[in-house]
């Protein structure tokens, strides 16, 4: 079986897409920003040898085409989820993707994200060397990859299939971090790998529980069963197992060890991807079954304790961080564990908090990741260098006032949104939890004033700046981001509403089922 | 005032004979402290000349010191703040001798009570600060340095002293505190009402007055270091007066708050010039204290003595 | 017909003969000045404007203005200019505050509102929010008109970004007039953020040792912030609701308990802006290192805003007389004498390090420190007397600090130096600068007939009426230190031996001179007719529920001990008037002699030898109380950042690890242990 899916899935997706080229603008249209990367990522090492300049337009055509048809989905078919059985077989046999708001959401921030970061773009092409230019297609490819997976996670209705692109979005960021080939990246890649690798094993161990238990592994079907059959130690055993496995990539401590080495020395957009985009996926998986399977206040508890945990180990480590993509890294755990103390937050507040500061998170650590292509090395070096790109540390002002969570900015709302929540839990782990944001607040701002102020001081004499050249596209990027957080900032009354919208719809689990499984199932069971 | 309130006159023109009265006390009650504070000043000259066996100077000697100083050929002024601190020195003090109470007069008492004129009495600190620091002379600085120190040391149980009486009595008003101490005769006076204050006061006294054992700032005919050292002629001659005030004020205030103030003139006057006798028979006995030595004490033995004072006085 | 404006242009442009290829230029200007001379419009158009200024709610016209001086600067405040348009904005500003009448009238909340997801943030001012509005913008008016000139230009000269201390100043105005116009707990929150953010931006501007404090000084003041964000979270949870009402109820209905952590909270948070102890440390450094003028701003008002939210949720909300209630389990002590007795030694110990300092924008910042404690040391008293002796030496502390600040930056400003032991002898070189710092430190310590007397007055006479010993002899000690203290800064700068370097050293700037002038006449007007800011204070204690004071023009009438300015002021002048005439009326002519004519042990000094007693000044003291400055919260805050490095030390060490995989089987060994 564990063979045979892959294939399956592969083929099922092939026919789909033969046969259902009428069918491209309704709902099954969903399936082809999963299909299309990934079909485009076996078609890049062939289309490089034919043309090069094709090869480097791929990407962004195939993801741009992706945003599209879920903009377009997403507007034709309405707020209202729907599932898409591949294949066209059934639920419970053949693959199923659930396409709430939540899931379009973060499909299109896939698609629109990897676009933003792409590996090629506003590169200029002379400048790389031959072995760059060699190296250009794999990237690329990768990247692909890596879009095709997370989108399949963001849509997947299985965890089996879940699973899957877990782990192809794992080779692929493996690939990526070391796509610069340099020593360190290595060492940080072999380190994650192991890790990862880990990781997997004990998620597959709890899927296994999982599929014992239940003999089912679509979520639509657990959600019905688990009740039943999930309910106490084995069942949290199993989320557990799972949470350990899927944490990984969300950064969860202590799965996370992986994390600042490889942002450190991964390119800077690629750290940009993971940090921002990967994890708020494998965040998101957690949340679906938390939601759907595991619906116990001991596994809330326990995503609250990694969180705080998180927060904590991060934001300290980070006040200690002497160069800027690591000061990121670990500012990033400790934002993860911001967004797992929210998720782990009773009922809808919870899922729109956590949805808000995943995606003001999003925004902000990317384009935090986009400043840092110019501003890697050592804090000490960035003396000054405000004079030379003085909108640039505008920016990163700006990023690290949300942050931190000063009003009027976004952040402060999202913060709010989650004290809120935490003191209306009102259990001592919730004040607990408030507390840790509190202190890892003021730490936070701490670290990143230092940097700002450094930002603004008078270089260094002696000390010749060493700084990448203007990256235009990267500055692009964070200005559009920081926009998008100043639009978010001003009309934050309607954001705030359509989150709730998506929030209510996401913790909806009847609702799920419903749309899985149009017909009650009774006579199945 | 009450000498007033008999004069039994209606409307306008009782208000204005008031204000025309309070203006006589205020001209007089300087007058009178600069006389009694002339007689302070040769008693203590007496005293200290009778204990050292000699025979002291006669009785216009004060008054005469001043004239001359007044009078001299050499009148080296360093700028005109030099100048203005001697007018603040006096001035100060003549401000605040008119918000002591004496017999048949209140002057400003109702209008300013116990901590204003304490605070009334730093003006001319102040100003004698400011006038010593403008003749550049860094010996003349030290001295200020010194004086200011040693007013940080009694003032600590000087304020105590303070906190305590006006507690006791219930009133910042030095009007009330007399009239409280007259009422009830000699056993309501302060000093039987509140001996270890009364005690405390005497030490504060001592303290504020510069006398010996505590008059290292001022360090006469000694040491070239101090105050006056840039002060000749009547710079010296207006300090002479500040002087006066000073024995006046400080004597004054005691009366005030432990001896039951002034029946009349005469047991008034008789209390004010036991009250400074005694520091001054004290004084001669003691070696000189060193500052900071001065501030250790002032800060030891008074201070616990008024805190002593004042736990019997809350209770 | 009559000729109308454009008529006349007209016929004067059609007249000109001009060459043919500037007739179409000719045609443009014709009508352009058509439609800039179409009065009728014009007019109208600002008539329109002026109605609409005129006709509108006047807090939202206060807000509006602020936020134009905001805009506007933001925009023109790299032009020369700006300086002066920054104070006419913000005498626009004064005038529209007077015009809001919410300190004898009712109050009247603004119609701007924002609503953020079905929470509203709204404002509204009554007479405690004018006084504090009145002091914020009377500070912004006189520092901009400090900045307006000379300093500027220097500032200008040395490279600084005039735009960007325009906009701080600006910017932290706007902020603190949001924040004392709150009318709920997340205007609050947005107001208190924006006031310190921006005068973190204030202290900043000028990088090096200014950056360095500023950065302290956040991490002091965000983690005050997150307090109060608890807190604001506590009264969230136990109301309901972020409506000021909803607290109000709130609070009356909590336990003891949560009134002790709701005290903890917010009054944590509001002491590090007020600067109280243990939380003081920041503010010295980081005052006395901002720009001059940003640094007369900053010490005149800013940490009076920590002042503010304690009256608005502790005096007012909690009340002193349910802080009285709250006993400290153990001890003898409530609540309310442990907040009069952190007040008391943030009196002490702040007065006695700035003894200690040299350079005199520390002095005058550290002193800054200790005076706050004298405004919460009287309303925790409470009376009517203590509680407006608190609130009018916010007004005469303001301006005293500002005056003081202002001369020190003078000097600063005409020698390149605020270090006491380089200075000396400038009475003769700044006479009126002398005057303002003499005015300043008679009213900073306390002394007759200047503002600081009076209010302080009122504290000790309600510590001696309440029957609070050592709380009034530690108030009184401190005074005797500020008096020590500030001798030494107006002797080491103003008298003593003038250096050589300045002997050609200049009054300050008219620019400079006349903010600082009109100060010190206010200061000494305060002093003499204390009765005004009596009366806003009086309006202020109505409006808190607390006893109001029985003031008079000249100060306070009770019959067990009141004060009479006029009377004791008059009489100080006559005494002065005694004085002169007993020195300048009797005996031989005083002879002037040069100010460096000067002898030492008999031997002429010539003016380059230094000769001057300006270090370690109080040394017979320092031999006695020296060894009592032990550095404790120096010693409490470095062994804090040392516990937050090794935590951080020991997190980080946690993702170095060789074996990651170790961690991760031991927490999944956890977690199963846990679940099973």
């Amino acid at each position: 079986m564990t063979l045979e899916l892959p294939v399956d899935l592969l083929f099922g997706l092939n026919l789909d897409l033969n046969l259902d080229l009428t069918r491209v603008m309704t709902a099954n249209a969903i399936v082809l920003p999963v299909v299309l990367p990934l079909l485009a990522a076996f078609l890049m090492q062939p289309l490089a040898q034919v043309s090069r300049l094709l090869a480097r337009l791929l990407g962004p055509l195939v993801l741009t085409l992706g945003a599209w048809i879920i903009l377009n989905t997403w507007l034709e078919v309405g707020p209202a989820p729907f599932s898409v059985a591949i294949g066209g077989f059934a639920a419970p046999l053949g693959i199923v993707f659930y396409a709430d708001q939540l899931a379009l959401l973060f499909a299109l921030a896939v698609q629109v994200f990897t676009l933003l970061f792409w590996p090629g773009l506003g590169v200029v092409a002379k400048a790389e060397a031959a072995a760059d230019r060699q190296r250009a297609p794999r990237r690329d490819a990768l990247a692909l990859l890596l879009a095709s997976a997370a989108t399949g996670l963001a849509l997947s209705g299985d965890l089996f299939n879940i699973f899957v692109f877990y782990e192809l979005a794992a080779v692929a960021s493996f690939g990526l971090v070391c796509a610069d080939d340099s020593g360190r990246a290595r060492i940080a890649t072999l380190r994650y790998l192991f890790i990862s690798a880990f990781g997997s094993v004990l998620a597959l161990v709890g899927i296994a529980i999982l599929y014992l238990q239940t003999g089912t592994l679509n979520l639509a079907q657990l959600a019905q069963v688990a009740p039943e059959t999930l309910q106490g130690p084995i069942g949290l055993a199993a989320f557990a197992l799972l949470l350990i496995g899927f944490g990984v990539k969300a950064e969860l401590f202590p799965l996370n060890a992986w994390v600042p080495e490889v942002y450190a020395t991964a390119p800077a957009r690629v750290s940009a991807l993971l940090a921002g985009l990967i994890s708020k996926l494998a965040i998101l998986v957690i949340v679906r079954l938390l939601i759907l399977v595991f619906q116990q206040p001991e596994a809330s508890q326990l995503l609250l304790v990694l969180g705080v945990l998180g927060v904590l180990t991060g934001e300290f480590s980070a006040w200690r961080a002497q160069d800027f993509p690591r000061l990121l890294a670990f500012s990033s755990i400790g934002q993860l564990g911001l967004v797992a103390i929210a998720f782990s937050i009773d009922g809808t507040t919870g899922l729109l908090a956590g949805t808000a500061v995943a995606l003001h998170h999003l925004i902000v650590k990317s384009a935090l990741f986009g400043l840092a292509n110019r501003w890697s090395g050592g804090l000490d070096a960035l003396a000054g260098a405000a004079k030379g790109a003085p909108r640039a540390a505008g920016l990163f002002v700006l990023f690290a006032l949300s942050l931190i969570g000063v009003p009027p900015l976004w952040g402060f709302w999202i913060k709010l949104l989650i004290m809120v929540g935490l003191v209306q839990g009102g259990a001592p782990l919730d004040l607990l939890a408030l507390g840790a944001i509190l202190l890892a607040t003021a730490v936070e701002a701490h670290y990143l004033f230092r940097v700002a102020l450094r930002l603004y001081q008078p270089p260094v004499p002696d000390r010749a700046l060493r700084l990448a050249p203007p990256a235009r596209w990267d500055t692009g990027v964070a200005y559009l981001l920081g926009a998008c957080l100043v639009v978010i900032s001003v009309a934050i009354t309607p954001t705030t509403e359509a989150l709730r919208v998506l929030a209510q719809q996401t913790g909806d689990v009847l609702l799920y089922i419903d749309t899985v499984f149009p017909q009650p199932l009774a006579d199945k069971e | 005032m009450d000498w007033l309130s008999a004069v039994n006159l209606d409307g306008l023109a009782a208000v204005d004979f008031r204000w025309l009265g309070l203006v006589l006390e205020l001209i007089l009650m300087p007058l009178i402290a600069f006389v009694v504070g002339l007689g302070l000043v040769l008693m203590l000259r007496k005293i200290a000349a009778r204990l050292q066996r000699r025979v002291g100077p006669p009785l216009s000697q004060p008054l005469w010191d001043i004239i001359k100083l007044h009078a001299k050929e050499t009148q080296t002024s360093h700028g005109l703040i030099h100048e203005i601190g001697i007018v603040m020195a006096i001035g100060g003090y003549v401000a605040a001798v008119t918000l002591l109470p004496v017999p048949g007069m209140n002057g400003l008492a109702q209008q300013g009570g116990l901590i204003a004129l304490l605070y009334m009495t730093m003006i001319p600190s102040l100003g004698l600060a400011l006038g010593v620091g403008q003749c550049a002379n860094p010996n003349g600085s030290i001295g200020i340095s010194r004086a200011l120190t040693a007013m940080l040391a009694y003032d600590v149980p000087l304020v105590i002293v303070i906190f305590g009486v006006a507690f006791h009595f219930g009133s910042l008003n030095l009007v009330h505190m007399i009239a409280a101490q007259q009422a009830g005769g000699i056993a309501s006076w302060g000093i039987v009402q509140m001996p270890l204050l009364a005690l405390a006061g005497l030490f504060a006294l001592q303290g504020m007055l510069g006398k010996q054992p505590f008059e290292i700032y001022v360090a006469p005919a000694e040491i070239a270091t101090g105050p006056m050292v840039e002060m000749g002629g009547k710079f010296l001659g207006g300090l002479f007066v500040m002087q006066c005030f000073q024995l006046y004020t400080a004597g004054v205030l005691y009366v005030t708050l432990f001896l039951g103030g002034g029946e009349h003139w005469l047991t008034f006057l008789f209390k004010v010039f036991v009250v400074t006798a005694i520091p001054m028979t004290i004084a001669m006995v003691f070696p000189r204290y060193r500052t900071e030595d001065m501030v250790r004490l002032f800060w030891k033995w008074p201070t616990m003595i008024g805190l002593l004072g004042i736990a019997f006085v809350m209770n | 017909m009559a000729t109308s404006p454009t008529t006349v242009m007209d016929q004067l442009l059609t007249g000109l003969h001009l060459p043919d290829g500037l007739d179409a230029f000719a045609g443009v200007i014709r009508e352009s000045l058509a439609q800039v001379t179409n009065s009728a419009s014009w007019t109208r158009y600002g008539r329109q404007s002026l109605e609409w200024l005129i006709g509108m709610n006047p807090v939202d016209r206060l807000f509006m203005l602020s936020a134009l001086t905001l805009l506007l600067m933001l925009l023109l405040g790299r032009l020369r200019s700006a300086g002066v348009l920054a104070v006419l904005l913000y005498g626009a500003q004064f005038a529209a505050l007077l015009s809001t009448d919410t300190l004898f009238g009712a109050p009247l909340a603004a119609e701007v509102r924002i609503t953020v997801a079905d929470q509203s943030l709204h404002w509204s001012y009554d007479a405690l929010s004018w006084f504090f509005a009145m002091l914020t913008i009377g500070a912004g008016f006189v520092t901009a008109w400090y900045a307006a000139g000379s300093w500027m230009r220097r500032y200008r000269e040395a490279g600084r970004s005039a735009r960007a201390f325009h906009v701080a100043l600006a910017l932290n105005c706007f902020g603190m007039l949001l924040l004392i116009g709150s009318a709920d707990l997340l205007s609050l929150f947005l107001g208190w953020e924006l006031v310190s953010w921006a005068s973190f931006l204030l202290m900043a501007l000028v990088g090096g040792l200014g950056a360095q404090a500023a950065l302290k000084y956040l991490a002091y003041a965000i983690s005050g912030a997150m307090l109060i964000l608890g807190a604001i979270a506590l009264l969230y949870s136990v109301g309901g609701s972020f409506e000021y009402d909803a607290v109000v109820a709130a609070i009356r209905g909590m336990t003891d308990a949560q009134v002790w952590t709701l005290l903890l909270l917010l009054g944590g948070g509001f002491a590090v802006k007020l600067a109280l102890l243990p939380f003081h440390l920041w503010q010295a450094a980081a005052y006395a290192e901002a720009p001059g003028a940003g640094s007369v701003f900053l010490g005149a008002i800013s940490a009076r805003m920590g002042l503010f939210g304690i009256i608005v949720f502790i005096v007012g909300m909690i009340g002193v007389s349910r802080l009285m209630t709250l006993e400290i389990p153990y001890t003898f002590m409530s609540s309310r004498e442990l907040i009069a007795w952190i007040a008391a030694l943030t009196i002490i110990v702040p007065t006695y390090t700035a003894l200690q300092q040299h350079d005199a924008r520390y002095l005058l910042a550290w002193h800054g420190i200790g005076q706050g404690g004298y405004m919460l040391l009287g309303l925790m008293v409470g009376d009517a007397v203590g509680s407006a002796g608190g609130l009018l030496h916010c007004f005469n502390y303001a301006i005293t600090q500002a005056a003081l600040l202002m001369a020190v930056f003078a000097v600063v400003h005409r020698t390149g130096t605020a270090d006491l032991n380089q200075l000396g002898g400038l009475v003769t070189r700044m006479p009126l600068t002398f005057l303002v710092l003499l005015f300043g430190i008679i009213s900073l310590a306390g002394l007759p007939p200047m503002a600081g007397f009076v209010s302080k007055w009122m504290v000790y006479r309600s510590l001696i009426t309440e029957g609070m010993p050592l709380l009034f002899v530690t108030a009184v000690v401190g005074t005797l230190g500020t008096i020590l203290s500030v001798y030494k800064l107006i002797h080491n700068i103003f008298l003593g031996q003038l250096r050589v370097e300045h002997q050609e050293v200049a009054e300050a700037p008219l620019s400079m001179l006349i903010p600082m002038l009109g100060l010190s006449a206010l200061i000494f007007l305060a002093g003499f007719i204390p009765g005004p800011a009596l009366s806003w204070v009086a309006q202020v204690q109505g409006q808190l529920g607390l006893p109001v004071v029985p003031w008079v023009l000249g100060g306070i009438v009770d019959p067990r001990g009141g004060l009479d300015m006029i009377w004791l002021v008059g009489i100080l002048m006559a005494g002065f008037g005694v004085g002169a005439l007993v020195f300048y009326g009797f005996g031989g002519r005083s002879r002037r002699v040069h100010q460096l004519d000067n002898y030492a042990g008999g031997h002429f000094l010539t003016a380059d030898v230094h000769y001057q007693y300006s270090d370690n000044f109080y040394a017979g003291l320092m031999h006695l109380i020296g060894p009592w400055y032990r550095g404790a919260f120096r010693w409490l805050e470095r062994s804090l950042a040392a516990t937050l490095d090794l935590v951080s030390f020991g997190a980080e060490g946690l993702y170095r690890l060789a074996q990651p995989t170790l961690l991760m089987l031991a927490a999944a060994v956890a977690m199963l242990a846990w679940v099973l």
